[in-house]
């Protein structure tokens, strides 16, 4: 809020008017206030809203306000800095547009698909949901409630979310929206090494001589690693950077080696890499014999569209995406011979010298690789394919799992480690790397939870993409999204998101502290509190756990996402969700309340009030009666202990700027699989990659393949989408906050001068990006940040404005179900001047 | 072969014995401006954009590098090509950078800066050239353009109206000395003044 | 009192005209301009960045300054750092620019640099320029100079 010339006239006046009075006002040495009391602002530690990369800020409060934030000096991962998102977190919880009421759709007093939002009392709003949910599951049974959570849930918020459909509800239909971000490196990962996350961490960085970014922009994505990558590049010049991508980017400015290839082809390039390796004989056989196998996996996969695509038809392989056989070290090498640098420059466009350069670094054994990867692997129709490449030649070299050797997967949110994966929000999950077609997976949650045996349903619920198309078909009718926007954030809105939505049969719930576009499509808003308005955990990209306090009270009205799940389940007796042959089972549990079972069941409810801090807030907490976020750590954790995802005392976590887990002994791990380094790995092995039964890591034979759609006569131009620096995907915090809405308003179609000029096109021209399922309508950037290649064209996705997702394609990965937001067709046409 | 040159030369050598004086002075005269049209004209044509563009070198590094700057695209459409900037306006320096050329002929043939990490590699001493010459002819090409006595400061951005009005005008600096990298990407900047 | 009564019902119908022009619910849609989910708000033109060369304000003193100048064409790569022509300690009395701060000497473990820490090497990380553009919402952060002005409570 700026203060105006007359507010501030008007400030002095009564600092004036007071001193006369004589009465007390902060002391002032000339025109500064310098009084203690009046000066002093109360800082905290929490972790920063945005990206994966977990940065720690110091949070100041007064007078109940956040007031400023900075970068926490004592974090080992951003050492005091934040990119400009960061810096601005003290604005984020202050749009004016903060919903503090629930609202309602309605008519005449009643609720109505196509009624006028209506604020109503958290009563009447509970009354609702609780009216639809039961009259869905009758009607239609567990397969027809569902959920759509979120990588920026608390670790607490994930679980008490995830417990209450799979258990509860026993529904398997929740899905966070890490789905769109990073399904396919968890894919790749248990298909891999068979246990999730990096074995590396971000102090690899400072110990490599080489760094390469796949198809990452990490200089506006996750600015902060840019900072420690643009560090080591420039105290340390003998260290090499290699970027890869579909269109030039702010992180070639850094780049030794930039390379722009054709989409798709970068399958291509991974196997040239391992080719290469081999060919030139730097295969480290020792480790490779000692600890990998090799296999061939399936191919011709499918785009995993709707089964009645013409391409779904065509596919081979659909129904076994993820089958493979073994197969010798020859067998690999004869496989991947093919893919030599001619071959795969004509491919993908990069010339022979910089892909041989880039394959040198890989083999050459003194140099030390860490590669990075985000959205441009995982947003891919061969996402998993693109993961698995990528260890394969670290698996071939033996770099791995040691200092500077690093394949590392970054996560686009806060908590897509800590809550979508650690915790298992995915529809096909369990805490722990767990999940649910596993019977003993089923059991051990089952005991944990203090549940009967059958309670968690074995069948994969529906994922992010099947949920907006069960939506659509009707399947789908009690639909709850809470923390995301996947309105404007899922791929072919027109033709799957918006219809489902607005299903007649269907009744959707959206929990935001703001009203997105995801809340303007759903029958019932309710106003969530945000950030550090609740006391939470998160997890970021390098296995650190992260806590903080509640600061600040969020406005009134508005409540966390914890609070939300954990009251709602007080409207459920276990009669209303559970068969007879499950409650009698249990017979104790008859008359009790979701809320009685899940989480006042002895152990979730075992800590009192008084472990609270006396000076902290904690809203929910007091409203329960118990320190709820305490008793959901402290049960969820119980999951990984003793398995290789050990997590420290939840007390710990308030004291430290987080841990790497597993924290054994009061000790973080920095590299897992290596002797010395990681508990888990059996002594003598030296390296032990024990996701596996046989403790061998899997290097996978997988060709390149094409695209699900590329451009054609009529639709000539690539389309990617993506992030900018100044927003956090879909802008709904970043939008409201003056300065970075001013740094980047809109969302502009970055294109070639070339492409513009050969349509008739100028810079700023209003132009519609057409695709067969639909359109939307920017303004042409030809000397933007983003300068893409001729044939190419990116348009942001961050502008609640223009909806790029009208355009894109939901082909996704059929191993991943992760969808490629990065290609599709479309062709861009000149709208009316 | 060498029987006709000789023929030819001996032809040219002898005096003319049909013509008249004045039939030669003036013959002489005409076909001395058909040449001089001819040469001023091919000069010309190699003084367009088209012509520098015509090579890849050009064309792939510093043409493409020149298509999103305030020089090529801009309000008012006029547009700086290459030769504006590039190759004196004055005959006598013309000629003189034209002979230069000639070194640059020779490159194009053998495919000195024929990869862009030839030309990024060269592109420091290519710069510095540049750099050198404007710095000696008081930039004379950017002041075709932009003549210093009728710029209207009120229209520049403060901190422009500040070094204009006063180091510019003192001249102390002239224009490359602050607009290195208007209209090309830069080369590696260490060591050159007023960067570091 | 009765031109007043006039004045309102006009209001009020003229009010439920608009509100009737709009599909139902769309009026939740602040970013949007209340804009129907199908249908696009018109597209404004490409904002122009401010160029005013004034400082702003900080919301805070460990907010990053913004930049009030253009930077069109400003490089910041392994060759150059164009911003550094004029903000770096040595350039400031020619240019007449405001240095950088003392934090941008600090490395990872807070010791002190000759030149400006690499890890600060990217300026457009943390500083942005400004366009003309009205911000869509208003925000209601409120500035801790203005909490400790407010006379105490009584």
């Amino acid at each position: 809020m700026a203060i105006d010339r007359r507010a501030f006239i008007k400030a002095n006046a009564v600092a004036v008017a007071a001193s006369v009075a004589g009465v007390a006002i902060p002391t002032a040495a000339s025109n500064l206030i310098t009084t203690s009391e009046a000066t002093q602002i109360k800082w905290d530690k929490a972790a920063c809203r945005f990206c994966g990369t977990g940065c720690s800020v110091n949070v100041g409060v007064m007078d109940g306000k956040v007031v400023a934030t900075h970068g926490d000096i004592k974090s080992p991962v951003n050492k005091g800095l934040n990119c400009v998102k960061g810096y601005f977190l003290s604005k984020i919880m202050y749009g004016k547009d903060r919903l503090t009421s629930p609202m309602l759709r309605m008519k005449n007093g009643q609720y109505d698909k196509q009624g006028e939002f209506t604020p109503i009392s958290w009563e009447q709003a509970f009354d609702i949901m609780a009216e639809k949910a039961k009259a869905t599951l009758k009607a239609k049974g567990p397969t027809a409630v569902g959920m759509f959570g979120s990588g920026q849930w608390t670790v607490q918020e994930g679980y008490a979310a995830a417990k209450l459909y799979k258990a509860g509800f026993r529904s398997n239909n929740i899905d966070p929206n890490a789905r769109h971000c990073m399904a396919s490196a968890v894919g790749g990962f248990m298909r891999t090494f068979g246990i999730d996350e990096p074995m590396g961490c971000y102090d690899d960085i400072e110990a490599a001589d080489a760094i390469v970014l796949w198809g990452s922009n990490m200089a506006e994505m996750h600015p902060i690693l840019w900072t420690r990558v643009t560090d080591r590049r420039l105290s340390a010049p003998h260290v090499n950077v290699a970027v890869l991508s579909t269109y030039q980017h702010r992180s070639f400015d850094l780049a030794d080696n930039g390379m722009i290839f054709t989409p798709q082809t970068d399958l291509a390039i991974l196997n040239y890499i391992a080719n290469y390796i081999i060919q030139t004989n730097r295969v480290n056989h020792d480790f490779v014999n000692k600890h990998t196998n090799f296999r061939l996996g399936n191919t011709d996969i499918g785009y995993g569209l709707r089964p009645e695509h013409p391409l779904e038809k065509k596919a081979k392989n659909n129904n076994k995406a993820g089958g493979s056989t073994p197969i010798s070290f020859e067998e690999y090498a004869k496989f991947v011979s093919k893919y030599t640098a001619e071959y795969v420059s004509e491919l993908s466009t990069v010339p022979v010298h910089k892909l041989k350069e880039l394959a040198e670094m890989y083999a050459d054994p003194q140099v030390k690789v860490t590669s990075f990867w985000t959205m441009g692997f995982n947003q891919h129709t061969r996402g998993v394919w693109a993961n698995n490449l990528i260890y394969n030649i670290h698996l071939l070299t033996g770099k791995i799992a040691t200092s500077g050797n690093s394949p590392f997967s970054l996560t686009g949110q806060p908590s897509a480690c800590g809550t979508a994966r650690e915790v298992g929000t995915f529809s096909h999950r369990l805490p722990a790397d767990m999940v649910v077609t596993n019977p003993k997976h089923r059991a051990k949650a089952e005991k944990i939870w203090q549940l009967p045996e059958g309670t968690i349903p074995a069948k994969p619920g529906y994922h992010a993409v099947l949920q907006n198309r069960m939506l659509k078909d009707g399947k789908l009718n009690f639909y709850w999204v809470q923390c995301n926007n996947n309105m404007q954030a899922a791929a072919n809105m027109n033709e799957e998101g918006l219809p489902g939505y607005r299903h007649p049969d269907n009744f959707i719930v959206v929990s935001d502290p703001y009203p997105t576009v995801t809340a303007q499509a759903a029958d019932l808003v309710l106003p969530t509190a945000m950030w550090v308005e609740k006391e939470g955990v998160y997890g970021n990209a390098e296995r650190r756990t992260q806590a903080w306090y509640q600061m600040v009270q969020a406005p009134e009205g508005a409540k966390s996402d914890m609070w939300q799940v954990v009251e709602f389940s007080k409207r459920f007796k276990v009669e209303d969700v559970w068969p007879e042959v499950l409650l009698a089972k249990k017979p104790e549990l008859r008359g009790k309340t979701l809320f009685d079972v899940l989480y006042a069941n002895g152990t979730v409810d075992q800590f009192s009030l008084d472990d609270i801090p006396t000076d902290r807030l904690n809203q929910e907490s007091r409203d329960f009666g118990f320190y709820i976020q305490k008793g959901l750590f402290e049960e969820y954790a119980t999951f990984g202990r003793g398995h290789a995802h050990d997590l420290a005392p939840y007390d710990r976590y308030h004291q430290e700027r987080g841990l790497r887990w597993p924290v054994v002994d009061g000790k973080e791990t920095l590299r897992r699989f290596k002797e010395g380094s990681d508990p888990y790995v059996k002594p003598g092995t030296d390296w032990d990659f024990y996701g596996k039964p046989d403790g061998r890591a899997v290097i996978f034979a997988l060709p390149y393949e094409p695209a699900a759609e590329s451009p054609d006569d009529e639709y000539d131009l690539w389309l990617s989408t993506g992030r900018v620096l100044e927003h956090w995907h879909s802008g709904s915090m970043t939008q409201r906050v003056p300065e970075l809405y001013k740094a980047m308003p809109d969302a502009l179609v970055y294109m070639h001068p070339d492409d513009a000029r050969s349509r008739g096109m100028r810079r700023g021209d209003k132009v519609k990006i057409v695709s067969r399922r639909g359109a939307v309508e920017t303004r042409v950037e030809t000397r933007g940040r983003n300068k893409p290649p001729k044939g190419l064209v990116f348009m942001p996705w961050f502008d609640a404005s223009r909806l790029v997702n009208k355009v894109t394609l939901d082909a996704t990965d059929p191993l991943s179900k992760e969808t490629d937001f990065k290609k599709c067709a479309v062709k861009v046409v000149k709208g009316e001047a | 072969m060498i029987r006709i040159i000789k023929i030819v030369w001996q032809t040219l050598r002898r005096p003319s014995a049909y013509y008249s004086l004045g039939f030669l002075v003036m013959g002489g005269f005409i076909a001395g401006i058909l040449f001089w049209g001819g040469f001023n004209t091919a000069l010309e044509a190699t003084n367009t954009e088209a012509f520098c563009i015509s090579c890849h070198e050009m064309k792939n590094n510093v043409y493409e590098e020149l298509k999103t700057t305030i020089h090529f695209t801009n309000r008012s459409g006029v547009r700086a090509t290459c030769p504006d900037c590039h190759v004196p306006h004055k005959w006598t320096d013309k000629i003189a950078r034209k002979m230069q050329a000639s070194k640059e002929v020779w490159g194009k043939i053998f495919g000195s800066i024929n990869t862009r990490e030839k030309f990024i590699e060269n592109r420091k001493r290519l710069a510095l050239h540049e750099w050198q010459r404007l710095k000696a002819n008081d930039s004379l090409e950017c002041r075709n353009c932009h003549n210093f006595d009728y710029m209207d400061f009120t229209e520049q951005s403060n901190r422009a109206a500040q070094q204009h009005s006063t180091s510019l005008a003192s001249g102390e600096k002239t224009c490359i000395d602050c607009h290195k990298g208007i209209a090309h990407q830069l080369p590696d900047m260490q060591g050159i003044e007023g960067w570091h | 009192m009765k031109n007043k009564f006039i004045g309102f019902t006009l209001l009020s119908v003229l009010l439920a005209t608009i509100t009737n022009l709009q599909a139902e619910g769309d009026s939740l849609a602040t970013l949007r301009n209340a804009t129907a989910i199908a249908d696009q708000k018109p597209t404004p033109s490409i904002a122009k960045t401010q160029n005013s060369d004034v400082k702003q304000v900080r919301s805070y003193p460990m907010q990053p300054p913004l930049i009030p100048h253009t930077v069109r064409n400003y490089e910041i790569n392994l060759n150059s750092n164009k911003c550094m022509s004029c903000h770096s300690r040595q350039r400031i009395r020619e240019s007449q620019a405001p240095m950088v701060s003392v934090t941008h000497f600090m490395d990872r473990e807070g010791n002190f640099l000759a030149e400006i820490s690499p890890r600060r090497y990217f300026c457009n990380q943390c500083h942005v320029t400004q366009s003309d553009a009205k911000p869509l919402v208003e925000n209601t952060f409120v500035d801790m100079h203005t909490l400790i002005n407010m006379p105490p409570e009584q």
